[in-house]
């Protein structure tokens, strides 16, 4: 906004400097904050880090011990749309943004039209590249240009309950078609008591990645050319996902409990649902949050559209960006390289076990630690056996660089046909039309 | 209160009293000195935090900004704009519907709960009061916290979906009057403490039974600080803001993020980075929240507490 | 007093009314002893495994016991703001009632007319004057906001005007003193009641506010307690593997009412005292 430098914004501004000013500078002065702090010249240069992942402060302490030259200070700024609504504001004020900010892959665009991040390529970044395959790469790039570097992703998979499937005489489905059939069974030999899983259609990762496993292209978008940009959110892949799970809903056979509720939690735990479409963090995540379930959950394979494809969708999934208001470029740019980095086993320990990670780094995936880690809550199963090669096999996809409006559109359209028991791709189309508009109004060459 | 009435009524001559000798002019130079001095802190206060946002935000509503593309003078576009939107409308119609329902409703729960307390004098009284009122200590995010585990389907004590579409006004409204109807009673009960013993005497001595001396002589005589209660009412819920904010994550099919106008304003700014097309919409709600109380005290004002 | 019909009735009533306003409390009680288990999977309103010690140890040590440093802050908030706010207040309510100078009238008219204005519509541009300033996400951008209280103004004035006699002060100045200590040693005892009632709602104002410091704070070492639990609550149902931390909500959420209730409690008479004036005209 450049409020700031029209003539009128600039008086205003001013008045409201000398008024406030006065108000304030006896009451900061005696407390003497206020004053910037002068950059020593020796001693260890302060890095300031945003992120919400859980048990954090361990892996900052870690950073912090292994560097001398670099302090990292975390702050947790809130989770999700609260951090971001925060960065913007303070990238958007000039001042008060951290050095260094946790970002979710679908943000990235987002933040760097506005061009507040800075280009790691020029810092290093596209020595690591080789840790990371080439899809996720690309979420965080374009060309030499580096935005972030990926710290975790969602490939997603079937969580499922042993225990009600052999009750209930269920096998595991290899498509969307036996998933639905089992769904029937399971309907009418529980008595409608259990659903075969809730549909959350609050979680806007959660409705794009499964438009993505079935090779859904809502935008057209590459950071290289931001003006332009083609909108296609109701898209045919688009509309056979919805179709396919407003059948499940108005069957009966899928409840739409929101994510993240205590009714939802509730439903995991006393075998209302049987199945649990997750992300790679979904299997930590689980374990902490229905611990009673503890042994009866496997996972197997996303189920898919073609019987014996193999394709797959992210959900999820985090990188650690450089703002423009950070000082020390260089410094914050080994921190977003090496918090959580492709050769850093440690933090990657407490990412693993106590924070849920699905590390992006082939590195950490492929080790033993990750790759062969039994998990008790699977009856032993090694999990990752089967999310590792889901993320190998995801493809390539592109957000809108407006993508909190995005998924609002997303989760608002369905949360409300839903409610209201009204057609789903009606609201897609409606959805389509409303983001179209947007992005005209915002100046975007609409094709 | 009577003691309070009689002094005013004492000193109010005195304030009226003749014009100040002229000897006393240095006095009363030095009196201006000092009211100005006085007022000061607080007049600087409603400069920088009233009337400067305020212009602020109406020259922020005149602009446009844009992605791609910077901010352009905009004149009243976001205005029409705000006008055209059907999901400003929607949420003003809500709260329009909310306030219009709610504030009745809570008023007049405050009033009876007030109206029994101030009869009965039994200790149980008290503690009723107490409870009554302890609603209002609690923090709103933490009583809507409390109240969206209580409307849980499954780990709710009522296993109904207070959430749904259908009810979820309701239901929200039950927050706000398990809030703020205790501290509304105290309000009326502290005006019925305030009134003139002999008054119902007499017409207890006339023969009129408890409920009518209740109703048609207490509550006429507590006129005004109904009409106050009322009013913060209306103003509180044409604001409606946290209550929704707090539940929406659990059921935002039904909560959407246009639930209310202030909601609306409040992601439009924050989370979709339209401050311009934001500060027209709170300069909108702001007017009409302003020009709708001065209204309603106008056409109340011979009973009205301000003056 | 006769136990007549009606009478019984009214306890009724009463009764009813009381449940319904106890009854969250209640099950914050409960609930606080659950882990996310019993949370998730018990009768609500009744207690299942006890865990009320694991929880409050969870709510002192979760992210380095940074719950107890809202705790602070919400304490901080609330006493600056409500001594603040009713200094300021009591120094624009006794000019109000009781000195002539030029504008008096024309000041007051405003007042008047701004404690109609929404709170919330301001906080927005109100944030972006404080972030040219560079005063957001400091403990000023929560503070000087809350010490404008119009309401207060106007209540000490009237309160001012009716209880304290002209001829009081006057007998003062006739004494040689000056109109600050005037003020202070003559009108301020006089004041006191209002004065508490002022000082005790903007403390609660203050400690229950929310939106103000949403806005203007980022970092969660300034947060006071009512935005800090809405973080731990958002991450819990962000349902993207954040920690699901519902037994940590509520026990912190019992602990950060039980102080208020307790000054609730013991500060009773204040209350009704201080609201007459506002009340009754």
């Amino acid at each position: 906004m450049n409020v700031r430098n029209s003539s009128l914004g600039r008086k205003l501004r001013r008045s409201a400097v000398t008024v406030v000013a006065t108000l304030t500078a006896v009451t900061l002065a005696a407390c003497g904050g206020g004053a910037d702090e002068a950059t020593k010249a020796d001693g260890p240069v302060t890095i300031k880090v945003w992120a919400w992942y859980p048990s954090f402060q361990g892996v900052v302490d870690l950073f912090n011990k292994t560097h001398t030259d670099i302090k990292i200070e975390w702050t947790n700024a809130g989770a999700g749309q609260d951090q971001y609504t925060k960065l913007q504001t303070a990238l958007k004020a000039g001042k008060g943004a951290p050095d260094v900010a946790m970002l979710e892959l679908q943000e990235i665009p987002t933040f760097q039209l506005t061009k507040h991040l800075v280009d790691l390529g020029k810092y290093g970044a596209n020595d690591v590249k080789s840790n990371y395959v080439d899809w996720a790469w690309k979420q965080v790039s374009t060309g030499d240009s580096v935005y972030a570097i990926p710290v975790d992703a969602g490939p997603m998979a079937l969580l499922y309950r042993e225990d009600i499937f052999q009750k209930y005489g269920l096998t595991v489905p290899a498509t969307w078609d036996e998933y639905k059939a089992q769904a029937e069974k399971l309907k009418s030999a529980s008595g409608g008591k259990s659903f075969i899983t809730d549909f959350g259609a609050s979680d806007g990762g959660f409705l794009t990645g499964l438009q993505w496993q079935a090779g859904a292209k809502p935008y057209t978008y590459d950071i290289a050319d931001p003006g332009t940009i083609s909108v296609a959110v109701n898209n045919a892949e688009t509309k056979k996902v919805l179709t396919y799970w407003e059948g499940m809903v108005n069957a009966g056979l899928a409840d739409t409990t929101a994510y993240g509720t205590t009714d939802f939690y509730n439903g995991l735990a006393s075998g209302k649902y049987a199945t649990y479409i997750a992300a790679g963090w979904g299997p930590g995540y689980l374990q902490s949050v229905a611990k009673t379930t503890s042994g009866k959950w496997r996972a197997a394979p996303l189920p898919q559209w073609t019987a014996g494809a193999d394709a797959q969708g992210d959900w999820g999934g985090s990188s650690f960006a450089v703002t423009d208001q950070t000082k020390h470029p260089e410094q914050a740019a080994t921190v977003a390289k090496e918090i959580f980095g492709a050769t850093n086993t440690d933090a990657w320990k407490i990412g693993i076990d106590e924070a849920y990670l699905f590390p992006t780094a082939t590195p950490i995936l492929e080790s033993d630690a990750f790759m062969k880690k039994e998990y008790e809550f699977f009856g032993g199963q090694k999990v990752n056996e089967v999310f590792v090669p889901a993320y190998n096999a995801i493809g390539e996809f592109a957000w809108s660089p407006f993508n909190s409006y995005n998924f609002n559109q997303l989760t608002t359209g369905l949360g409300q046909a839903i409610e209201k028991k009204t057609s789903w791709t009606a609201a897609i189309d409606t959805a389509q039309a409303n983001i179209a508009q947007y992005a005209t109004q915002q100046g975007f060459k609409v094709q | 209160m009577t003691e309070v009435q009689t002094k005013s009524a004492a000193a109010a001559p005195a304030a009226a009293g003749p014009a100040p000798a002229p000897a006393n002019k240095r006095r009363h130079w030095r009196e201006a000195a000092t009211g100005w001095l006085f007022v000061l802190p607080f007049a600087v206060l409603l400069v920088a935090f009233l009337l400067l946002p305020m212009g602020y935000a109406l020259k922020l509503s005149l602009y446009r900004s844009t992605l791609v593309e910077g901010e352009v003078f905009a004149f009243l576009d976001n205005y029409q704009q705000a006008f055209d939107d059907p999901l400003v409308r929607e949420g003003v119609v809500r709260v329009l519907l909310f306030g219009l329902v709610q504030t009745p409703l809570m008023i007049g729960i405050a009033l009876v709960a007030a109206l029994l307390i101030d009869g009965a004098t039994s200790r149980f009284s008290r503690v009723f009061r107490l409870a009554a009122f302890v609603p209002y200590a609690v923090p709103v995010v933490i009583g809507t916290l409390m109240w969206g585990f209580l409307y849980s389907k499954e780990t709710g004590p009522l296993s109904f979906d207070f959430l749904s579409s259908g009810v979820v006004l309701g239901s929200l409204g039950n927050i706000v009057t398990w809030q703020w109807a205790g501290y509304n009673m105290i309000v009326l009960y502290a005006a019925l403490q305030g009134l003139p013993k002999e008054v119902y005497e007499s017409a207890r001595i006339d023969g009129a039974g408890a409920v009518q001396i209740a109703l048609r002589i207490k509550t006429p005589m507590i006129a005004s600080a109904l009409i106050l209660a009322t009013l913060f009412t209306i103003m509180g819920t044409l604001q409606f803001f946290t209550e929704p904010l707090i539940l929406q994550p659990l059921n935002p099919g039904a909560i959407t993020q246009h639930y209310t106008p202030n909601l609306y304003a409040f992601h439009q700014a924050f989370s979709f980075q339209q401050y311009n097309y934001s500060a027209a919409i709170s300069f909108l709600l702001g007017a009409v929240v302003f020009v709708g109380s001065y209204i309603f005290l106008f056409a109340t004002r011979k009973r009205s507490a301000l003056r | 007093m006769k136990a007549s019909r009606g009478s019984v009735a009214a306890h009724v009533v009463m009764g009813l009314m009381a449940l319904y306003f106890l009854l969250p409390f209640w099950w914050l009680l409960v609930a606080a002893t659950k882990d996310n288990d019993g949370l998730f999977g018990s009768a609500p309103l009744w207690f299942a495994d006890f865990h009320l010690i694991d929880n409050l140890k969870l709510v002192f040590t979760q992210e380095n016991g940074i719950y107890l440093t809202w705790l602070r802050n919400s304490a901080m908030y609330a006493v600056l703001s409500g001594i603040g706010a009713t200094i300021v207040s009591a120094l624009a309510g006794y000019a109000f009632a009781k000195l002539r100078f030029p504008g008096r009238g024309a000041l007051f008219a405003l007042l008047l007319g701004l404690i109609m204005v929404p709170a919330t519509a301001l906080v927005l541009p109100t944030y972006l004057l404080m972030a040219q300033l560079d005063l957001v996400d400091t403990i000023w951008a929560v503070i000087l906001p809350s010490l404008l209280n119009p309401f207060g103004v106007y209540l000490l004035r009237v309160y001012t005007h009716d209880s304290i006699p002209d001829e009081m002060l006057e007998a003062a100045r006739i004494d040689g003193a000056g109109e600050f200590r005037v003020f202070r040693s003559v009108a301020l005892p006089a004041m006191r009641p209002a004065l508490v009632t002022v000082l005790l709602f903007t403390m609660v104002a203050s400690w229950n506010n929310f939106f103000l410091p949403l806005v203007m704070l980022s970092d969660n070492q300034l947060y006071p307690l009512t935005v800090g639990l809405r973080t731990w609550y958002m991450s819990a149902t962000i349902g993207n593997g954040g920690a699901a931390l519902f037994n940590v909500i509520v026990a912190g959420s019992l602990v950060a009412i039980v102080p208020l209730i307790a000054a609730f409690l013991l500060l009773q008479r204040h209350w009704r005292g201080g609201l007459t004036v506002g009340a009754v005209k």
